[in-house]
């Protein structure tokens, strides 16, 4: 397969998405000293991930708001530990494991999706049943999981929702991440984790308790909680950045939210999630639902298909209107009461900057 | 002359005449200590000049006398109104402590050179005056905290205390602490000198004036016949460049039109805990045991053991606290650490590194779960002690002789122990200073707690009526102490300072129930001439008292001192006219009072069982009969709130006030047909609220709560239920079966089976009935 024909696929890895940012910064980087496997030393990774400067070429910031975080990511897997990244639904913990990743191995697609169907076999290996019967046990009969691949390759695995797994399937990394071996009887082998080699997994908050994690697995991640965008600017910032990026890869056809609207939309979100206006003055019912940050993004570049493909292709209050609807009346009827109840109660009094969103927020909850 | 030894630490041009040795500091600096240490062993000073108040004289000998240990602090104080304080606290690693000690250990002079107190707690004063004036918005540039900002972020680190400790305190070879310093220090003044004289002028002239100041000491020192280059000048870092001998320093002219205050000055056992918590002074203070720690390392040489030490030590109070962390996880939170160290180019991991680790190691990536162990850890509760014989405050004094006198010694103790009080007269003892000992301890713990010194806590006695006892727990702490030394500023004795406080607060008092606790303090507190002071000022504010509830609640507490106030051998016979005064217009105020709504409705009833209360126990000085008569007035009207009048009207029952045929007469009329249900229940549930018995003996009146209940619509029905619902939720279970027995009997059902049905649960058709009502639309209720 080509470059050429890569760049039309529907999702670019951070690898390829910022493939110049990371080529600048290796250059800039040649001389420094680099961890055995890491192919851009720690302060590079942390100009990748929070923005800067290598040479000429600008990098931009993937992670806002809070770089002590990343550093304490960085750190940690500069002592070979596993990490772990905790946070509410939306708060990019999937985007910067793969962004570090990305920056420091250079590949982040050796990934496991944690569901409830995730087995042992998924973590560690599997066989090609056909070659298995046919030749027995054999180098070309194994199936290696993406934990294993990194393990030879001294790279980094990503493990996603880890809490969603199965307690059992958990355990199983238990040994890998303590022993940094898997063992293949069937090969009479054991794989030795190369240097540079370590996992970055993600859990999220909400799933407290679907698969509690054990203490004994706990103990050898090293857990970072990610928070919530602290203020309204980082956040809207943090929006305008990514539809920015998200519109440019999907050839949305229509015209940027302006600040506005971003903004609009922003703190709409925050008010339904922490349940207070954002003057704290009057208290607001929060939706079932998750109302994230990335609920947000998704809900932007959502309203931009519709204006492009449906509308004139500028961005109108009837598109956020939708948008807002679909994010925030997810199935229940209540959904619809609470956000009929934050549109006439708090919306309704904004004045007249807001007044056509509200009109068209009204007509759209029916 | 030769010099070979300072040559090898000054920086100083070398055809310049032979300066002193000016070393910069941080205050509780770790590492300035250990570098001036080593300065000072290789210069061997015969003076050395600490920037300090001058005027400490002895006390800075005393500073490091045996037996003393840090944190201790010398504190200055005006002795005159309006008190104002400078504090100067010292830790072990503070560099002018070491200094200090440095030269007793080698008989060196030793002297603080900055601006005596009397001058500096004068101009503090004059600073004060004319800030305003400074344009507003430009404010924070000038505190440098802006700029501190921009040099943290500049070196990516996360704020200025991370870049401060990984730049100064973690390197140990020579001289580059004093170099470095000195260097960024004439930096950041030619940096914010100009600002600071546009801005701040008032504290650009004070510098100056302490720095001419200084100079002047500098030389006085040479005078003394010390060679300049056998004398160590310590100072801040800021200052250190505008001590050069080559400018001028203060005239004997100028010195004396300084303006000065009477000051005086005492030592006091200070605490890690007020160190960091008082983040005005010095720096580098958020964490004072840590430092301590990592002065305890350098000196052993053995700074790269610090983040073990510290980690270890946070794990093991978590592990105390119960929360089991591994030795394992120490060693990946040491690995982390230095990790984000290297990351910075740093030698060793900063507080900051030290922490984040331990959040995420020991945490899990909660700070909320290593928080306190952190806390106990960086601040510790280590507490300063200053020996016996060395300069105490004369309340410290007085307290130590108060104590001797009340047989109190032995509870100055850290543990904890019971103290059960009898103020009545003892009659078997002789003298009277033993008759009377338990008053007068109870006398002195109170005065203890009205001036915050948290030596005594005063349990509540379980026999609310035995006022001649109490329970009190006593507990000593080195806090306490300090308490103590601090209410030097409020008078030379307990007795003074006390009477000082509670007349302040007298002043700023603006309601009349305060100024009737006060009088019940002051008078707790044996000081009869505040408590007049006290009764004058209720007497003034009683004039404009216009709140129901606080004229009830005032004539409360002054019935009650009136009660009990012999037992304190107080005069109380002042307080009688202001409680008759008081009453009267409570008396007269209870029609208007009473018609309001039924959220306030609930203090009002406070408030009338209180005035009820007070005219019952003082019948002969307060005219119930008035009170009686306006108590059945409000029972009587139709256009207040019903549920008071109802309550009115529990109390001419209870008094007898009102026989059983008015009862009847009025149970008929409040809860006649067509009287809105809610108006109708509040009345009853306002009857219901006194001496159930009263009610329950009545069975008339049950009678007519049936018959106004079956002449009920539906809607009205269901209205009067949730009142009637509220009225009752308060009976007890036992008085509950008891009318539900009652109305068996007028309905003529059999007790038992009556009883036995509502012991049952209820079934699912009830409960849907009974949920209805939740929904029940109330209108504007």
């Amino acid at each position: 397969m080509g470059m050429d024909q890569k760049q039309n696929v529907l999702r670019l890895s951070a690898e390829k998405l910022y493939a110049h940012e990371l080529e600048a910064l290796r250059e800039a980087d040649k001389a420094a000293e680099k961890p055995a496997g890491w192919q851009l030393s720690p302060r590079a990774v942390l100009t990748f991930i929070t923005g800067g400067q290598a040479g000429e070429t600008v990098i931009t910031p993937k992670y806002i708001g809070n770089k002590r975080l990343v550093e304490m990511a960085i750190a940690t897997l500069l002592t070979d530990r596993a990490l772990l990244l905790i946070g509410e639904p939306g708060t990019a913990k999937s985007w910067l494991s793969e962004n570090l990743t990305a920056a420091i191995h250079g590949d982040s697609s050796k990934v496991v999706q944690g569901t409830a169907g995730t087995s042992e076999e998924h973590v560690r290996y599997s066989w090609n049943y056909a070659l298995l019967l046919a030749q027995g046990p054999s180098d070309q009969a194994l199936i290696r999981s993406p934990i294993l691949r990194a393990m030879e390759g001294g790279g980094i695995a990503r493990f996603e929702e880890i809490s969603r797994c199965a307690s059992e399937v958990q355990d199983a990394l238990i040994s890998i991440l303590s022993e940094k071996t898997i063992s293949i009887p069937e090969l009479g082998r054991e794989v030795s984790a190369e240097r540079g080699f370590s996992i970055i997994a993600t859990a999220n908050t909400r799933d407290r308790g679907v698969n509690e994690m054990s203490a004994a697995l706990k103990r050898r991640f090293n857990i970072l909680v990610l928070p919530a965008p602290s203020s309204i600017e980082t956040e809207i910032d943090i929006v305008r950045r990514r539809v920015g990026e998200i519109s440019a890869s999907y050839e949305l056809r229509a015209s940027q939210p302006d600040e506005e609207a971003i903004r609009k939309v922003v703190t709409i979100f925050r008010e339904l999630r922490s349940g207070v206006t954002l003057d704290g003055k009057e208290k607001v019912k929060s939706p079932s639902g998750v109302i994230s940050t990335a609920e947000a993004i998704s809900l932007l570049t959502g309203s931009m298909a519709l204006a492009g493909s449906f509308g004139s292709g500028e961005l109108t209050d009837e598109d956020v209107a939708a948008g807002l609807q679909g994010a925030i009346v997810k199935d229940d009827v209540k959904d619809q009461q609470v956000w009929k109840e934050y549109l006439d109660n708090i919306m309704k009094k904004r004045g007249s900057s807001w007044r056509s969103l509200y009109s068209a927020c009204t007509e759209m909850n029916g | 002359m030769a010099k070979p030894v300072q040559r090898l630490y000054g920086d100083e041009r070398v055809s310049e005449a032979s300066q002193p040795h000016y070393f910069g500091i941080r205050h509780l600096s770790p590492a300035g200590s250990y570098h001036l240490l080593a300065l000072l062993n290789a210069v061997k000073p015969t003076a050395i000049l600490i920037e300090g108040p001058s005027d400490a004289g002895d006390l800075a000998a005393q500073l490091t006398s045996r037996g003393v240990v840090p944190p201790v602090a010398l504190l200055a104080y005006t002795d005159q109104l309006p008190v104002r304080t400078l504090l100067y606290p010292f830790a072990d690693y503070s560099p002018e402590y070491q200094a200090l000690k440095w030269a007793g250990r080698n008989h060196c002079h030793a002297e603080f050179i900055d601006l005596p107190t009397s001058i500096s707690l004068a101009l503090a004063d004059r600073r004060r005056v004319p800030q305003a004036e400074a344009p507003s918005g430009e404010e924070p540039q000038l505190q440098g905290g802006g700029l501190y900002n921009r040099i943290a972020e500049l070196s990516g680190e996360p704020d200025y205390e991370a870049y401060w400790e990984r730049h100064f305190e973690h390197h140990l070879e020579p001289d580059v602490y004093r170099r470095s310093i000195l260097h960024y220090s004439n930096e950041m003044r030619s940096l914010t000198e100009d600002d600071e004289l546009r801005l701040a002028p008032q504290e650009s002239a004070y510098n100056e004036i302490r720095e001419s100041y200084m100079r002047r000491k500098i030389h006085e020192a040479i005078m003394q016949g010390h060679l300049p280059e056998k004398i160590v000048v310590l100072s801040g870092a800021h200052h250190t460049s505008a001590l050069a001998l080559s400018l001028p320093s203060m005239t004997d002219a100028e010195l004396a039109k300084l303006p000065r205050v009477s000051a005086k000055m005492t030592l006091m056992p200070y605490s890690y805990y007020k160190l960091s918590s008082h983040s005005g002074y010095g720096a580098g203070n958020q964490a004072p045991a840590y430092f301590e720690l990592m002065w305890r390392c350098m000196q052993d040489g053995e700074l790269a053991s610090l983040p073990a030490l510290y980690l270890s030590s946070v794990a093991a109070r978590m592990r105390e606290e119960g929360t089991w962390r591994s030795t394992a996880s120490v060693i990946e939170a040491v690995r982390m650490a230095d990790a984000l160290a290297a990351m910075h180019d740093g030698v060793r991991p900063t507080w900051r590194d030290l922490r984040d680790a331990a959040t995420v190691l020991f945490g899990h990536g909660e700070l909320s779960v290593v928080a306190e162990a952190l806390a106990r850890t960086d601040i510790g509760t280590a507490i300063g002690r200053l020996p016996e014989g060395v300069s105490q405050t004369p309340v410290q004094d007085d307290l130590n002789r108060e104590l001797k006198r009340l047989k109190l010694e032995k509870y100055k103790s850290l543990v904890a122990a019971d103290l059960e009080l009898d103020l009545r007269e003892n009659r078997r003892v002789k003298s009277e200073e033993s008759a009377y000992l338990d008053l007068n301890r109870s006398v002195l713990l109170h005065r203890l707690a009205a001036l915050g010194i948290r030596f005594a806590r005063k349990q509540t006695v379980r026999q609310s009526d035995a006022t001649w006892a109490e329970h009190w727990v006593l507990q000593w702490s080195p806090e306490a102490e300090i308490e103590t030394v601090e209410s030097t500023l409020k008078g030379e004795t307990v007795e003074l300072a006390t009477a000082y406080v509670l007349h302040e607060e007298l002043l700023a008092c603006t309601d009349i129930a305060e100024a009737a606790k006060l009088i019940r303090r002051s008078c707790e507190c044996g000081l009869p001439q505040v408590m007049g002071q006290a009764t004058s000022a209720l007497q003034r504010l009683a004039v404009d008292a216009g709140s129901f509830e606080g004229i009830a609640g005032t004539v409360h507490e002054l019935s009650v001192m009136l009660q009990y106030g012999t037992i304190r051998r107080v005069d109380t016979e002042p307080l009688v006219p202001i409680m008759q005064q008081l009453f009267l217009r409570g008396s007269l105020m209870l029609q208007e009072a009473a018609g309001c709504n039924d959220d306030a409705a609930a203090g009002m009833i406070e408030a009338i069982h209180l005035l009820n209360t007070a005219a019952q126990e003082h019948y002969e000085q307060l005219d119930a009969a008035l009170w009686v008569e306006q108590l059945r007035l409000l029972a009587e009207r139709d256009d207040r709130n019903a549920k008071l009048s109802g309550y009115a009207f529990s109390i001419l029952l209870e008094r007898n006030a009102a026989g059983e045929d008015e009862c009847a007469k009025e149970v008929a009329r409040r809860l006649s047909p067509g009287i809105p249900a809610d108006i109708g229940a509040g009345w009853f549930e306002g009857i219901s609220m006194r001496n159930r018995y009263a009610l329950l003996s009545r069975s008339y009146l049950w009678r007519q709560l049936d018959e106004y209940i079956a002449s009920l619509e539906a809607e009205p029905f269901k209205r009067s239920l949730v009142f009637l619902r509220r009225a009752f939720g308060s009976f007890e279970p036992r008085e509950k079966a008891a009318i539900a027995e009652m109305m068996g009997d007028l309905w003529g059902v059999d007790a038992e089976s009556a009883g036995a049905r509502l012991q049952q649960p209820l079934n699912e058709e009830e409960k849907e009935s009974l949920d209805e009502l939740n929904d029940f639309d109330f209108g504007d209720l």
